[in-house]
């Protein structure tokens, strides 16, 4: 086989200068390319990477933060009970004590209309007792009611034990020797000077008596010396009476 | 001018020019269409590179192109493909594109001489010594041919030769001979045989180019991993001692 030695040595040349020209305009360009995308895409991995990490981190930020806010939540929360049931505490006290205040008053209220109604029972009943008890007596005797209430009283004038003799004589000495007699009826004369014969006798001798007529004194006669008093009335029978009365109507009223 | 015919055996013998001992034949011509259309090609598709992720259907190409060479060359090196990229790929480059290019008509590839063919293969012949005393030094390369002892040495030549003869005597034997039977089948059965023998002829040029570039590449590994082991060896006694 022949070969050409000019032509074997052209062809050496002319592959080392392709080799030349290619490594020049194509190796070196596409290599470089290829290396510059690589080093792209591992630094954009490198970003993402680090993006991941940092985004990782926030998300563990977050979480932590929310575990915070929870924390808080339920502290606040709590708080928020533990105050709302202070303040449902507070109100239903204030509740309960305006409760009671109204109570209170309403049962004050009540007495009050209790009292009054008994007061006029009381004065009610004296009067009608008083008239029954004169008409009584007046149809069982020939004497009057108020000479038997006269009588009574001297009766209790008499049956003064000495401390209470000295203690009336001693308030006759203090409240300037006067004597006020009170009665719901008028005293006759001869009674007015059988009372001062029993005080005299049975107390003391210098004084002056005042005679006065006062129909509150129900259906009786009173002695009255500064702050001393000495009496017979309806109206100890008449507050028996009433207590009974009272007694009877709350247990009617609980009762209910 | 009928450019092959059955009596002229290589194109180197179609002359175009000759002045003494300079000549211009088809070989050369053909040698240098190839190298244009290279040259022109690169240079026209690598003007306007893109780093970027959208990039052009021919930088795609010669990309996936060059991948596979870097690949090759990286599984038998291990290291530093880059470094061979020029010689493995301007081989594969060269022979693929004139072996293809046998499909034009009235194209002789340069690979049918076997002036070219010679040509390559000396250079492969040169590059292995270059790349291994490069790499490794002269002293390391010299004593290989010595291994396993100085009676080697002959047959390590005659190796080297051989080799480089083989390289050359095939590629020229594959496509010659492709291009004859070519040319023959034309004579006797045209019409449909001959183009499927072309069809062939081109699977058999792409293998051809594959083959001398990796055998190419095979001897310059073997030429480096020898002195590899040569370091290592080196080193491990170093170590020792």
């Amino acid at each position: 086989m022949h070969i050409d030695w000019f032509v074997f040595l052209a062809q050496i040349f002319n592959f080392l200068l392709l080799m030349y020209l290619l490594k020049r305009f194509l190796y070196g360009r596409i290599i470089k390319a290829m290396d510059d995308r690589e080093a792209k895409i591992a630094r954009r991995f490198e970003d993402a990477d680090a993006l991941q990490a940092k985004a990782r981190e926030e998300a563990q930020l977050y979480e932590q933060r929310n575990q915070m806010l929870n924390e808080k939540k339920e502290v606040m929360l709590n708080e928020a009970t533990m105050a709302a049931d202070a303040k449902r505490k507070e109100l239903m006290e204030k509740v309960r004590e305006e409760v009671d205040t109204v109570k209170t008053r309403w049962q004050e209220m009540l007495l009050r209309e209790q009292g009054a109604f008994f007061y006029d029972l009381r004065q009610r009943a004296a009067k009608q007792l008083y008239a029954t008890a004169r008409k009584a007596l007046s149809d069982l005797a020939d004497e009057e009611l108020e000479d038997r209430i006269i009588e009574e009283f001297l009766r209790r004038l008499q049956a003064l034990d000495a401390e209470k003799s000295k203690q009336i004589r001693q308030a006759i000495t203090g409240g300037g020797n006067r004597v006020t007699v009170q009665s719901a009826f008028g005293i006759s004369a001869p009674r007015q000077s059988q009372i001062e014969e029993v005080l005299k006798k049975q107390i003391t001798n210098g004084f002056t008596i005042r005679y006065l007529h006062e129909p509150d004194v129900v259906s009786g006669i009173e002695l009255r010396v500064n702050g001393h008093k000495i009496a017979w009335s309806l109206n100890e029978y008449l507050e028996t009476l009433v207590e009974s009365l009272t007694e009877t109507l709350q247990k009617e009223a609980h009762a209910a | 001018m009928e450019v092959v015919s059955l009596n002229q055996i290589s194109p180197d013998q179609v002359i175009i020019w000759s002045w003494n001992f300079i000549t211009l034949n088809v070989t050369i011509l053909y040698t240098w269409l190839v190298m244009a259309i290279l040259v022109g090609g690169s240079i026209l598709i690598t003007r306007n590179l893109s780093s970027e992720m959208n990039v052009s259907r021919w930088q795609h190409f010669l990309e996936v192109v060059i991948s596979i060479i870097r690949g090759e060359i990286s599984e038998m090196t291990k290291k530093g493909a880059d470094h061979y990229v020029p010689l493995v790929g301007t081989l594969f480059l060269f022979i693929c594109v004139s072996n293809v290019l046998v499909i034009v008509p009235g194209f002789v590839a340069p690979t049918s001489s076997m002036t070219t063919t010679a040509a390559l293969a000396t250079c492969v012949f040169i590059a292995v010594p270059f790349y291994g005393i490069s790499r490794n030094g002269v002293l390391h390369y010299v004593k290989e041919y010595f291994q396993p002892t100085f009676i080697f040495f002959p047959f390590h030549v005659m190796g080297e030769l051989s080799r480089t003869l083989a390289l050359t005597v095939r590629l020229f034997g594959n496509i010659m001979s492709h291009e004859k039977v070519i040319g023959i089948l034309l004579a006797v059965t045209p019409f449909l045989f001959p183009v499927v023998m072309q069809i062939l002829g081109l699977l058999i040029g792409v293998i051809q180019a594959y083959i001398f570039a990796i055998l190419s590449m095979v001897y310059i590994a073997s030429a480096l991993s020898a002195e590899d082991e040569v370091h290592a060896e080196v080193k491990k006694e170093g170590s020792t001692a």
